[in-house]
Order: structure tokens, then C-alpha cells, then sequence
């Protein structure tokens, strides 16, 4: 608690009374000041720090950081997959189409994972049961949410095998994951999470484990489905070039906090956050002139570790007295750009003004810069 | 920017080169049939349980009928596995035998392997203070020896069929739940289990589906192995009575019966101590069986 001196009361209201006004269409996830705790009650570590974002319909929104930064965190908490103990969400609010799921019944969950939100895992190697067909895993889940007969069931597999790009479907249903290749794994994967036709589809690092070829098919069939099925995507991801592929909009996280929110072009053309430069500076270009490759010095905080100020300032270059003592809140840096940073927010003096702690993706910003 | 990835156009995979795989019904029959030694582990079973079944009436002579004209009979056209000490025929004391032995080592490590796993399962799935309660009274079961605690039993519930069914199911609980909780624990980290929770699956499923079959191939392993412990936990508790009351024949009290009389005549001892080994040998070839269908990867 200690961690957030920030004003948050007011905050809050004003994102709220502004989401009221100027627009009416409500997000489809909008995420709120969300903090997670891990440890026991008594000296708790904080690995996410009142996160705040948005994800409107059909939107597509990618969360980057490196490790350690309660990315990942982030969206298991959207799930209501924190294992707990020793985890717990201490704060925040997770909407749903309105609805807090953090408030929610938890026997009520299982009804809107997999119809309505559904997720993509880590390691496809693992994520499927060694001991199950594939054509049963997938049907586990229309199973679950939807009536339909066996040949219906059969024939919505195949139909989402079809639409995955997996070859010969019909000859696959009695096949076991052990029999497929990382990449095909990950597509069956895919193929079970929109299997009930997800409103929001959230990828954890869909594509780390798999190579660079793979890697594009697997990206390509995510465009794919959203063009498709009109689902919303929200795409965990290290790899800021997987990111600018999918995302309409960027969330760059760090050491738990939402340190940069904007749209993609934005991201790469102007990054406002030093971290955000250097995580752009330090990816490889075949052209590379540099003998060695660029690295932001240092590594990430131990969760927890940071009591005061930015949890940025041991490794920022433009670090200036006041980071070390507080924490800066998001500023304002264009219509739909914010980062917290004392120094791009002195640097731009029309945004100092409009300090906006709330952040708001997909389309919610405008607001802080008007004000 | 020079890494964004290019989308590459959705080309049909490389590896389209696996055989279709055939249907869980071919997946058996593939089990039973193909492998020599599965086929005459099956036979084996068959032909005992045939056996165990048709006792009355394919055993020549009455198991409990003693003759002091043939004691200690090598075999003969006569009696085909000779006699023990009292004259009465091997060969249909083994028959006979069958029966008790049969049901008592099959009954019970199955029984065992049901209550054990569930015990197991429901410790390691939802760990905590459940964990704790079963993990105890576990520790409790297994601080007695198997013997001992099925000897405690039976003599407060008395030597009756189900008495010593339920003796030996007890004294194997402890196994069945601790390797069922350890493996539990293995699997609850998996992945694949998560995921489960992201699709909707309620936790009943899960268990169901997900859990118990990734568990199984070192349960259904360990039973077969316990049907060889059961006959001789049936056999110690015979020779103390409260099995088999002698005189009537068990393959455990055969053999307790002929250790007194080893050098009188070896042949309930070979006869009965080859019938367990065939039996055990084929359920462990059995069981080994099972648990690839069960786990298709270790199969290959």
C-alpha cells in the first residue's frame, strides 16, 4: 500500500466521469488500478502496482515488458487464474462488459472463461493434455458451453482445425499433441481458445516458444481470427516486433506499473518513456552497424524493491533529482500517447498540466490532453 | 522496425507427414494384439480365472480328502502334482486354492487403488489444510507394517470374507495414496491444467479428466505389483487364522503348509509359488499394457 501515494481518489473519478461523458460506448475489458500481491499478508511483494488499461470491441491491445514486469501477472488476473495462495488481488477492478469479475461469484467464473474470454498459453509444448486426443480437447470446451450433438460437435472441430490451418482435420481428431510440432500444438491451441467464438482472446507470449517461420504463421492466424470472428485481442509479448504485427495499441509495462500507453505508430515513431527507448533500442537490426548490441544497463528491480520513486531511476539515462523521490503519474504526451515520466512530461510543457493517472487504451485518452 | 515480423502467408504445415491416427477402439485392439507378450499374458488370465471358476468340477480329487497311503507323492499319472504330507492331492488343493487366492489379490489392490487414489488426488489437488488432514492420517496408516494392521483389524472385525477383503484394502491404502498425491502434485503444475481453467472446466472435471489420467500408468503399475502382496498378506493371515482357515486350501497356505514339509515333498511349494508368479507376471505384463494406452507418448 505504501507503493501508491498517488493520488488515486481523484483519479479515478475523473477517468470515470470523463469515460461517462465523452464516451459513451463502454469498453469491452477495461482494467482499473489493478494490484496484485504475492507472499504473506504480513510483508507482501507487489508485482503489479495499480495497472490500468482498455481493450475496446475488436480492439487489439499488446502488453510489453521484459521479464519480470507482471505482464504476465497482469492477464492471469483478468482470468481469475492467480493461484492463491500465495497470490491475491488486493485492488482494482477487472470490467467485463460491465461487470467486475473481480466481485464476481467465483462458481460463476468457469461460465465466462472460454465463452467469453478465452486465452492462449506460454509454452504450446505443454499446454495440451499428452493423454487426450486433440479432437477431444477442443470439443472439451464446446462441450462445456454450448449444446450441440456429436456430429455437430465433430463437425465445429473440424471446422476450427479448417480455420487454424491444420492439415487433413478429419484425420487429426484422433491424433495426440505428441504427434504435432510446436507450431501446429500452439495452433490447436488456438483452435480450442476461439472454439466458442470469445468476445476477448488474451495471448500470453503466444509465440515464444516457437521459431521465427512459426512464428509469423501463428501471428497471421491471429489477424486471421480477429478479421474472422471479431474477437478482441490482448497479446502479452517481450517481442516489441510481434507486438507492432498484431496491436492497434501498446501497453509498455515495467517492474509492475504501466509505464508508457499509446497507439502502435506512436510507440515506435515517438517513444516518450526512456524505458520504452530502450527496449526499442535494444532490439537486433540485420543492418546493424554497432559491433555489440545495445542493452539497457542493469536489470529489472526485484518485485517489491522499490519503495519510492521511479522504479526506472537506477537504470534511466535521463534520470533527473526528482525521479529517485517520486513516483511520476502519467502524463499526457499527445492525443493518444501518455507516459510516466517526470522528465518527458518537463520536456512537454502543454502536457504537464494534464496529469492523468488512469490509463486508458484504446481510444480513452484524449481527454487528459484536452483538459 | 527491420524485425517486425512479415506476415507470411498461412501455408499448410510442413509435417504433414504423420499417419492418421486410428480410432481408441483400434488403439486397444492394437494394445492387445500387438505385442506377443500382452496376448499370453491375457491367455494366462483367462486360463486361471477358467480355472478359479470351474474349480468344483475339473479337480480330480476332494482338496481336503487325506490319504495316508500317498504322503508326500512325487507327481504321478495318478496325482499330476503329487501330494503333501496329509496325502491329499496338489493338484486340486492349487484348483481350489485358486478361488480364495484369486479374489483376494485381485479384489483388494483394487479396492486399494480406488479409496488410495481418490485420498491421493484430493491431497495433492487442493493441497492446504486437506493436504495436511490426509498427508497425517496417511503417516498414521503407514507407521503400522502392512501385517500387523490388517492382524489389529480382523481381530476387531473378525475373519469373515469382506473382513479380510477390507483388512488388506486398509493396509494398502497408504501406497496407493502417496505415489497417487505425488504424482498429483506433478501434474497440477502442468500447463495443460491451467489451460483446463481458462476453457471453463470445473474443478470435478478437471480432476476427472485431466488429473487421473496422467496419473494413472504408476497406480495401474503399482497394482498389478500388489496383487503378488496381497496373496501373501492373505497367506500370512491364513497361517495366523484368520484367512483361509486351513484345512481348506488357499495358494498362500499351500505354501505356508508346505515350508514345514520342504523336504517331504517340494511340489505344493513349486506348484503354488509357480501359479503366483505366472499370475503377477501376467498382470504386470497387463498393467504395462494399460498404461500405454493410457499415456500414448511413452508408447512409441
Amino acid at each position: 500500500m505504501t507503493q501508491t501515494p498517488m493520488t488515486q481518489a481523484p483519479v479515478l473519478a475523473q477517468g470515470q466521469s470523463a469515460t461517462a461523458t465523452t464516451k459513451p460506448a463502454r469498453p469491452l475489458l477495461k482494467v482499473e488500478n489493478l494490484s496484485v500481491e504475492f507472499g504473506p499478508k504480513a510483508s507482501p511483494i507487489r508485482v503489479v502496482n495499480g495497472v490500468s488499461f482498455e481493450v475496446d470491441a475488436g480492439g487489439s491491445v499488446g502488453i510489453v515488458g521484459e521479464s519480470g514486469s507482471g505482464k504476465s501477472i497482469t492477464s492471469l488476473a483478468v482470468m481469475g487464474l492467480i493461484p492463491s495462495p500465495p497470490g491475491r488481488i488486493v485492488e482494482g477492478r477487472v470490467e467485463f462488459e460491465g461487470t467486475n469479475l473481480l466481485e464476481m461469484q467465483k462458481a460463476r467464473l468457469p461460465d465466462i472463461r472460454g465463452r467469453d474470454i478465452a486465452m492462449i498459453f506460454q509454452e504450446p509444448m505443454s499446454s495440451l493434455n499428452p493423454v487426450m486426443t486433440i479432437g477431444d480437447q477442443i470439443g472439451e470446451a464446446i462441450k462445456l458451453h454450448e449444446k450441440m450433438s456429436r456430429e455437430q460437435r465433430r463437425e465445429r472441430i473440424v471446422e476450427l482445425l479448417k480455420l487454424v490451418g491444420i492439415p487433413n482435420p478429419e484425420g487429426r481428431l484422433g491424433a495426440y499433441p505428441h504427434q504435432f510440432s510446436g507450431g501446429m500444438r500452439q495452433r490447436v491451441m488456438i483452435a480450442m481458445a476461439v472454439a466458442c467464438n470469445p468476445k476477448l482472446l488474451i495471448a500470453d507470449e503466444p509465440t515464444t516458444a516457437l521459431d521465427v517461420t512459426i512464428q509469423a504463421q501463428v501471428l497471421e492466424l491471429m489477424h486471421k481470427i480477429r478479421r474472422t470472428l471479431n474477437t478482441s485481442i490482448l497479446l502479452i509479448s517481450h517481442d516489441l516486433g510481434v507486438i507492432a504485427d498484431v496491436c492497434e495499441r501498446v501497453v509498455v509495462m515495467y517492474a509492475g506499473r504501466v509505464v508508457e500507453e499509446a497507439d502502435v505508430k506512436s510507440i515506435f515513431r515517438n517513444p516518450s518513456h526512456p524505458y520504452t527507448r530502450g527496449l526499442l533500442q535494444s532490439i537486433p537490426r540485420l543492418n546493424d552497424e554497432r559491433s555489440r548490441l545495445y542493452q539497457i544497463p542493469g536489470s529489472v528491480p526485484l518485485a517489491g524493491t522499490v519503495k519510492k520513486g521511479c522504479p526506472f531511476f537506477a537504470r534511466c539515462p535521463d534520470r533527473i533529482g526528482r525521479c529517485a523521490e517520486e513516483m511520476p503519474p502519467m502524463f499526457a504526451v499527445s492525443k493518444s500517447q501518455r507516459a510516466a515520466c517526470w522528465v518527458t512530461a518537463g520536456a512537454n510543457e502543454g502536457a504537464t498540466a494534464a496529469v492523468t493517472a488512469g490509463v486508458t487504451a484504446g481510444g480513452g485518452v484524449s481527454e487528459g490532453a484536452t483538459a | 522496425m527491420s524485425t517486425v515480423i512479415q506476415p507470411s502467408s498461412l501455408s499448410p504445415d510442413v509435417d504433414n507427414t504423420i499417419a492418421p491416427e486410428p480410432g481408441f477402439r483400434a488403439a486397444i485392439m492394437h494394445m492387445i494384439f500387438g505385442r506377443k507378450s500382452t496376448v499370453f499374458a491375457l491367455v494366462v488370465m483367462l486360463i486361471f480365472i477358467v480355472v478359479a471358476v470351474l474349480a468344483p468340477w475339473i479337480s480330480p480329487y476332494d482338496p481336503l480328502a487325506q490319504s495316508f497311503l500317498s504322503i508326500n507323492k512325487p507327481p504321478s499319472a495318478a496325482h499330476w502334482l503329487g501330494t503333501d504330507q496329509f496325502g491329499r492331492d496338489v493338484l486340486s488343493r492349487m484348483i481350489h486354492g485358486s478361488r480364495n487366492s484369486l479374489l483376494f489379490g485381485l479384489i483388494s489392490p483394487a479396492l486399494a487403488a480406488i479409496f488410495g487414489t481418490a485420498l491421493g488426488v484430493t491431497a495433492g489437488y487442493f493441497g492446504g489444510a486437506v493436504d495436511r488432514v490426509i498427508s497425517r492420517l496417511i503417516d498414521l496408516l503407514l507407521a503400522f507394517p502392512e501385517l500387523l494392521l490388517a492382524i489389529m483389524i480382523a481381530a476387531v472385525l473378525g475373519g469373515a470374507f469382506w473382513n479380510i477383503i477390507a483388512v488388506i484394502t486398509v493396509a494398502f491404502i497408504p501406497g496407493f495414496a502417496r505415489v497417487a498425491r505425488a504424482s498429483t502434485l506433478a501434474v497440477k503444475q502442468e500447463p495443460y491444467v491451467e489451460a483446463a481453467v481458462a476453457v471453463g472446466l470445473r474443478t470435478p472435471t478437471i480432476i476427472i479428466r485431466h488429473i487421473i489420467p496422467n496419473i494413472a500408468a504408476p497406480i495401474v503399475v503399482l497394482m498389478t505389483l500388489w496383487v503378488a502382496s496381497a496373496i501373501r498378506l492373505e497367506a500370512s493371515l491364513s497361517f495366523l487364522g484368520i484367512g483361509t482357515r486351513a484345512p481348506n486350501p488357499s495358494w498362500g497356505n499351500i505354501i505356508r503348509d508346505g515350508l514345514n514339509n520342504l523336504f517331504g515333498s517340494p511340489w505344493p511349494i513349486i506348484a503354488a509359488g509357480f501359479a503366483i508368479t505366472c499370475v503377477v507376471l501376467s498382470f504386470n505384463l497387463f498393467g504395462d499394457a494399460v498404461r500405454d494406452v493410457l499415456d500414448p507418448e511413452t508408447a512409441e
